[in-house]
Formats: C-alpha cells, sequence, structure tokens
C-alpha cells in the first residue's frame, strides 16, 4: 500500500547512539586481518602476467621457460580454467554472463585492455613467481583500440567482439558493434510536453570513468585439498557471492568450497566481483599447496574496477512557475571490456526525483578497451545525476528562482510516479530540500570569485536475502552472526538492534561475520542493503530468542510461558497472579540452559522488500582562482534522509565518505591513457583522489523520515550521498564564474580553459 | 505492469495485465499460463512494487485487493 511517512517519535535505548565499533580496536592497532594478512604452511605465492597492450588478439603462449624455472610449481592459463557457456542471467540490470566472466578473470582469444591477465604463476617465494611471469612468451597480434564511449559508438571504431550485435533494438542491427544493448524508459507524451514549455535547455555532457579507490588491493588465500574440499580467505564485499562465482568458474559444486570472510580496506562496491579468487583456487588444485595472490596497486589500476564513463545529452522543459513538463535523457555508458555498464540505473535514477509528467530516458552499454566496469556507489546515478541536475540549475536561473525552491516545487513524494513505472512509496526527498533552505548559512553572501551551488540525487536502496543466528553464552552475553561484510560499520548496527530489541546493554552484544560454511545465505553487502535487510534478520532473531527465554523461564519458573513477558532484558511475571518470582537476566537463564532444553540458539533469514529510497540535496560553496582555474571547496552540506540513524556517526561518515568521493569525482579523478591505450597514472600519486588536506569539514545534516517497514525505521544510507556532488560543484563554478563545465573532471587546466574562453 | 524492455522481450510488448490473484505465486502462475516461461523470467530477473512498495519476488507475498503490481529490473548497488 502506499505509505506516507511521518516522523514517529520514539524513545530508544541504543538505536541512535554512536559507541565504538566492534573493529575498531583492532583496525587502529593493526590486529584486524584484511585478505592479504593471511598465511598457511606451505604456501605458495602467486604472480599474474598481464598483457602490455590494449587490445590483441593471442596467437599462442608457450609457458615451458617459466615452468623450468626452480621454485615454480604451477603456471596456468585459461586452457586450465573450464570455458563457460554464452548466456546472459540473472536480472537484465546487472545480468551475468559467465562467458564473459571467465574472460575478464583471464583472458582467452584476446586482451581487451593493457592489464588483462593472460597467465599466472605459483612459486615457492614472490620473488620467483615475479621471475618466472616474466618468462612466459606471448605472441600477440596487436590491434587497434578505442577506449572513449562516444569513439567506440562511432561505426568504424575497433570492434572488441566480432560477433557482438547490439540487443534491444528492433530490428537487431546486422552488422557488429561495440553497443551491447540499448533500453528505454518512457511515460507521457514528450512532444507535447516540451511544447507546454517557456524554457527549455539541451546540454551535453562527459564524466570520465573514475576507480572506486579503496585503499585495500585486491588479496586473497587458497588452500585446495586433497579430497577435493577448498578453503578461501578473501575480503570482498561478499563471501557468498564470491563462493559462487569462484564455485561457477572452476566447474566445483558450492558445497566444496568454504569462503571466510576478511576484514575489507574499502570496496564501495568494486569488491562485489571475482578477479584474483578463481586464479588462487585453480593454482592451489594444481599444486596441492594453499596459494596467496596479491593485487599490487598499479594491478588495481590497470585490472579492476572502474564505474563508467559516461556521455549524455539531456534536454527539459519548464513553465515560469517552475513546473517541470518534460525531460528527455540520452546516456552512453562505456562498460569496458566486457557488457555489464550500470546504464539503466542512470536512465532509472537519472529523473527520478521530480514530478514530469513526460519523460523518456534512453541508455546505450558500450564496450571499450579498458578494465571492465564494476559498481561504484550509486552505479550509473552521479553519472545522470551530473548532467539533468547542471541543467535544472541552468533552467532556475533563466526563471529566475532559486534552484532548491525549483527542485521543491517539483519533489516526488509517496505517490509520485516514477519515470520507470511504479508509484514512489516514501516521502523523504522534499525534507532534505527543506533542511537546507532552514540552514543559516545558505543565504550568506559570498565574495569575488565564489559561487553556490546545489543538486540532489537519488537511490533505490537494497533489500534481499540475509540470515542471522544469534546464541547466548554462558554468562548471558549475546553472540550475534550475520553473514553480512562489514564495510561501513554494520557490525556495530546490527548490534544496537540487536541490543535494543533484547534490551540488554550493547556492550554485552558481540556482533560477528560468519563464513559461508556457519550461517545461511546472505546477499552482497551492497545496494546499501544491510542495515534494513540484515538488519530485520536480526530484529527476527532477537523476536524469536526472547520467545525461548520467556519458556525458559516460564520452565524455571514452573508456569504458563503466557504469565511470561521480556522486559529491558529480563523475564518478568505478567503480572502478580502468575506468582512473586524475581526478574531472570539473560546470565540467570542462561546458567539454567541444561536443564531447561540446552543451549540457547536461533537463527533467521529474510528476504526483504519494503525499503525506502534513498535522497540527498547537497549545497558547495567554491572559489575559483582566475589565474590557475584551481577550485576551492569552502563549505560543504549534505543533507539526507537516513529513515533512522541507529549508529549517527557512522551514518555521517558515510555521508562525508560519498561527499568527498563526489569532490574526487568533479574535481580531479580521471585515467590517462596514452596514444597505444596504456594506462599513465596507475597509482595514487597522479590519481589524484582527494585527501584531508583538500577539503573543508563536511557538514552532514540527517534527516530522519522513518520507514515503516522496519521497525527501527531504516533506510539505506551508503550510497545517495555520492550522486549529487559533481553537480553541485558544476553548478557553483558556473555561478563563481559565469562559465559552465560539462565535462569531468573539472580540473584546474580545463576550468582556467574555460574562464579564458571568450 | 512491465517495464516496456522486458515487454518487448518476453510479451510481445504488452505491458499491462489484469490479474486475479491472491499471492506473487498467483500473479506469476497467470503470467506464465499467459506466456509459456514468462514466469522463470519474472522469478530470476524481476522485483515487484507492490502499489509502490518495493519487493523481492517471494511466493508467499500477499497481493492486496485491486492492487498495482509492477515488476522492475532488480536492482543492485555498489
Amino acid at each position: 500500500m502506499l505509505t506516507n511517512t511521518k516522523n514517529i517519535e520514539q524513545v530508544f535505548k541504543s538505536v541512535g547512539t554512536s559507541p565504538i565499533r566492534p573493529d575498531g580496536v583492532p583496525k587502529v592497532t593493526g590486529m584486524a586481518q584484511y585478505g592479504a594478512d593471511y598465511s598457511l604452511p606451505g604456501m605458495l605465492w602467486a604472480k599474474i602476467l598481464r598483457s602490455p597492450h590494449a587490445h590483441a588478439r593471442i596467437r599462442s603462449i608457450n609457458t615451458s621457460k617459466a615452468e623450468a624455472l626452480p621454485g615454480v610449481k604451477a603456471v596456468l592459463t585459461s586452457a586450465d580454467l573450464p570455458n563457460q557457456t554464452f548466456d546472459y542471467i540473472g536480472p537484465e540490470r546487472v545480468a551475468v554472463n559467465y562467458w564473459h566472466m571467465t574472460r575478464n578473470v583471464m583472458a582467452r582469444e584476446k586482451a581487451l585492455y593493457e592489464g588483462h591477465a593472460i597467465a599466472a604463476v605459483a612459486a615457492t617465494t614472490a620473488a620467483i613467481a615475479a621471475e618466472a611471469i616474466a618468462l612466459i612468451e606471448v605472441d600477440y597480434e596487436v590491434l587497434p583500440h578505442v577506449i572513449d564511449v562516444d569513439e567506440a559508438m562511432h561505426p568504424d571504431a575497433p570492434v572488441l567482439f566480432e560477433d557482438m550485435i547490439t540487443r534491444g533494438v528492433e530490428p537487431a542491427p546486422t552488422k557488429p558493434s561495440n553497443i551491447t544493448k540499448r533500453l528505454e524508459f518512457k511515460v507521457g507524451d514528450l512532444d507535447a510536453g516540451f511544447a507546454a514549455a517557456d524554457e527549455i535547455v539541451e546540454m551535453s555532457f562527459k564524466t570520465a570513468a573514475v576507480h572506486q579507490g579503496y585503499i585495500e588491493p585486491h588479496s586473497c588465500l587458497a588452500r585446495y585439498g586433497a579430497d577435493g574440499q577448498c578453503e578461501l580467505w578473501s575480503a570482498s564485499q561478499g563471501h557468498f557471492v564470491v563462493r559462487a562465482y569462484t564455485a561457477k568458474l572452476l566447474g566445483m559444486e558450492i558445497g566444496n568450497l568454504v569462503v571466510h570472510p576478511a576484514e575489507i580496506g574499502g570496496g564501495f562496491g568494486g569488491k562485489t566481483v571475482v578477479y584474483v579468487e578463481p586464479i588462487a583456487v585453480a593454482l592451489s588444485r594444481k599444486t596441492g599447496h594453499p596459494v596467496k595472490i596479491m593485487m599490487s596497486r598499479e594491478d588495481v589500476f590497470k585490472a579492476t574496477g572502474p564505474t563508467s564513463g559516461g556521455s549524455m545529452t539531456v534536454k527539459i522543459g519548464v513553465k515560469k512557475d517552475g513546473t517541470l513538463v518534460a525531460a528527455d535523457g540520452v546516456f552512453k555508458l562505456q562498460a569496458g571490456a566486457f557488457p555489464g555498464s550500470p546504464v539503466m540505473n542512470a536512465a532509472m535514477c537519472a529523473f527520478a526525483p521530480y514530478i514530469i509528467p513526460n519523460v523518456r530516458t534512453v541508455g546505450f552499454d558500450v564496450v571499450s578497451n579498458r578494465p571492465k566496469s564494476a559498481a561504484y556507489r550509486a552505479p550509473g546515478s552521479p553519472i545522470s545525476a551530473f548532467g539533468v541536475e547542471s541543467v535544472l540549475d541552468i533552467l532556475a536561473q533563466k526563471i529566475g528562482m532559486d534552484p532548491l525552491r525549483l527542485r521543491l516545487k517539483n519533489a516526488v513524494k509517496a505517490g509520485s510516479p516514477t519515470p520507470y513505472g511504479p508509484k514512489h512509496s516514501h516521502d523523504g526527498y522534499a525534507e532534505t530540500i527543506q533542511a537546507l533552505l532552514d540552514h543559516p548559512e545558505y543565504n550568506k553572501p559570498l565574495g569575488k570569485n565564489q559561487g553556490r551551488g546545489v543538486a540532489s540525487g537519488f537511490w533505490f536502496n537494497g533489500g534481499g536475502e540475509s540470515t542471522a543466528s544469534i546464541h547466548i553464552n554462558e554468562d548471558g552475553s549475546v553472540v550475534l552472526a550475520t553473514g553480512s561484510m562489514d564495510v561501513g560499520g554494520s557490525r556495530a548496527s546490527m548490534a544496537l538492534m540487536a541490543a535494543e530489541t533484547l534490551g540488554v546493554p550493547y556492550a554485552s552484544v558481540r556482533s560477528t561475520v560468519a563464513d559461508t560454511a556457519s550461517i545461511g545465505y546472505n546477499h552482497v553487502t551492497g545496494g546499501s542493503r544491510v542495515t534494513y535487510a540484515t538488519g530485520l534478520a536480526v530484529v527476527e532473531a532477537c523476536n524469536k530468542i526472547i520467545e525461548q527465554l520467556r519458556l525458559r523461564a516460564s520452565i524455571m519458573w514452573d508456569v504458563d510461558v503466557k504469565g511470561v513477558v521480556w522486559e529491558d532484558g529480563f523475564a518478568k511475571p505478567a503480572d502478580k497472579s502468575v506468582g512473586e518470582f524475581e526478574p531472570l537476566s539473560l546470565k540467570a537463564i542462561a546458567a539454567k540452559r541444561a536443564v531447561t532444553g540446552g543451549p540457547i540458539v536461533t537463527e533467521a533469514a529474510v528476504n526483504a522488500g519494503g525499503q525506502a529510497p534513498g535522497f540527498s540535496t547537497q549545497f558547495c560553496d567554491v572559489e575559483v582562482d582566475p589565474e590557475t582555474g584551481a577550485v576551492k571547496i569552502l563549505r560543504f552540506v549534505a543533507a539526507q534522509d537516513v529513515g533512522r540513524a541507529i549508529h549517527p556517526k557512522y551514518c555521517e561518515g558515510q555521508i562525508h565518505g560519498g561527499v568527498v568521493q563526489g569532490i574526487g569525482w568533479a574535481l580531479n579523478e580521471e585515467y590517462i591513457y596514452d596514444k597505444q591505450g596504456r594506462l599513465s597514472n596507475a597509482g595514487f600519486l597522479d590519481y589524484r583522489i582527494p585527501v584531508a588536506s583538500d577539503l573543508p569539514m563536511i557538514e552532514a545534516i540527517l534527516v530522519e523520515v522513518p520507514n515503516p517497514n522496519h521497525p527501527y525505521g531504516v533506510k539505506g544510507v551508503g550510497e545517495a550521498n555520492i550522486v549529487p556532488p559533481m553537480a553541485a560543484i558544476a553548478n557553483a563554478i558556473q555561478r563563481a564564474t559565469g562559465k559552465r563545465l560539462t565535462e569531468l573532471p573539472m580540473s584546474p587546466p580545463k576550468v582556467l580553459a574555460a574562464i579564458d574562453a571568450v | 505492469m512491465l517495464t516496456g524492455g522486458f515487454s518487448r522481450r518476453y510479451t510481445d510488448g504488452v505491458r499491462e495485465f489484469e490479474i486475479a490473484a491472491r499471492t506473487v505465486r498467483g500473479v506469476i502462475s497467470a503470467m506464465d499460463r499467459l506466456y509459456p516461461g514468462l514466469g522463470e523470467h519474472l522469478e530470476e530477473e524481476t522485483s515487484l512494487a507492490v502499489n509502490g512498495v518495493i519487493h523481492e519476488v517471494v511466493y508467499t507475498q500477499i497481493i492486496p485487493a485491486d492492487a498495482e503490481v509492477f515488476f522492475i529490473p532488480r536492482i543492485e548497488g555498489g
């Protein structure tokens, strides 16, 4: 049913506090174990040979010299991995094709990007492995390459797959191209809509492909036993998905592979896929030894992620009173070497915050000779938002309307239509706009060369499958396990929800992440789903354990279970008629567990729905140096509807992180390729992400419009905050300089060129 | 209701249907009778919005009377 959310005042003891996270002390003292920290006796080291060419046919691979090197135990090529059927499986938005996936893990017919894995060596030391890969002789036929998305769509562009016919076009093209598919969403009558507009703006934009920029390179350790049982230690955003992909690519039974979760040093979507895991398992299977692989930073830039670069044209029509009447967006996203950019998300999210009766979005997924794109924080949405939110800013100026008020006038609420079909079912967007309108700094005057820009963003947020288990220790402490990798403090938020539900102190709840053999399936930690979906599983598990505790207490008192209530962490008599009994703590009940039935444990599983989307509205003040084009962020304020902040500090942290990544995307980050399609800036020195000294304190405003479908009102927080920053900064630069930049990054040379242009 | 792309692939472009069903299983079964094989695609490829509220495809999900059920591409994030 349609749900109009209201701010409901509830009083909590644990939810809404900000205690130290369970992984806090281990992480700051260096005791936390990441993927690279695991070792086993008899372990071998693996190195991967990577293509020096952006596009090349692989004629032959001669591994004999490498195999002969003392200390080398095995050499792996794609011949050691089973081929996969060509078939798109699963939801269209993120369809998996294992034929592509195995070729991304290790090249077969062609090298499709510089850095593409060609072969791998396992040896007794890392140095020997490195020496061995240099001895592998590969006969390449170098082919013309293409990097840019617009160039890749050109009819004369070098084609990556000679049999790739664009899907979603009727009739189907007869010639192959690099366009893997076309999609479209449409409501209303575009022509009539634009005919009714008083002002129309149509403009084209480009965004750069950017890496997720996680500090921790991919690493893993695999041990394949002689009995066919395998264990894998890997830092990922979803060890169940790692298990599924690795097993599939190696032709293994899922049940024969156990994946242990390691701490993760950032993922942001980029660690929801596999790169090194299948290689490590294959080498371990081949050698009979554990095998460890650690990517270098250069490997990470050349062979993982990034998010797509995009090229788009956005057209919006508005009436003089600010009513949006029509919108059209064409979004072309590069997927890297294999299909699967987030173009559908870009098309669905672009106009989603606004009530517009006539809307069309068209998307193209395009391959090119660069690493296969991977998810990056609200994948696709920031890209289309850059164009849409920039055009809205131009329109606001044309009709003389405050840009926040333009957004507020057209803001969706529960019951509003979406461009992709169903109605919105939650409020929250207007509240984020109002939070900025009410901000004391929003109307503060600015100085010379300074400007203020605003933008908004939307992200769906996710639900899906999660499992949680609880058991009560002998001392009454609570062990809570889920299968959700902790990438943003979720162990703390799960413990807070458990503590609140059980009525016990947060400090008495031990929150852990279990391996794939120890708990039921959990989908990836991504899509801003965990606090919502896994939180639901946790609350359900707590409610089930409460029923057990009531039963145990009733047995201890020898009364009917209906006479026992659970209140503030104690079993109590429901009323005086039950009898005179002192309240029983978890510790007291646990002490009698043997005589009341044994260990006190439970598990709960959900396939969660009912999640609410995320909305973020932001304003920033910038100062542009007219001599150098350098842009300084003076102030950044980000309001986001978080539903209910289970752990407010970590919600703030998520907002800070998304904004900072958006700032880097806006101002600095890009891949620089030479004429041979080789990456020139494969390291953090030259791939410039923001550091603390670049930025002011970012003010996060937690707007709480609780989600009634969750016991604690949770809405996902992690992603919506990266959607607005690029447009907000572009709009601020325009206000500061009078110049509109339409291409990211807005680095000093580009800003200076715009300023100096006549 | 189906999105345009999904309908073009599986239902000859027909996007709207009137179905009598009390659960998601009932909806999928009815759609599968209209277009044999469609049920598997609905299960594997979509989420659904029941009167705007997004759900995963779960057989036992109750469908209220006169509800709008919209099958949309399943969501993944980063």
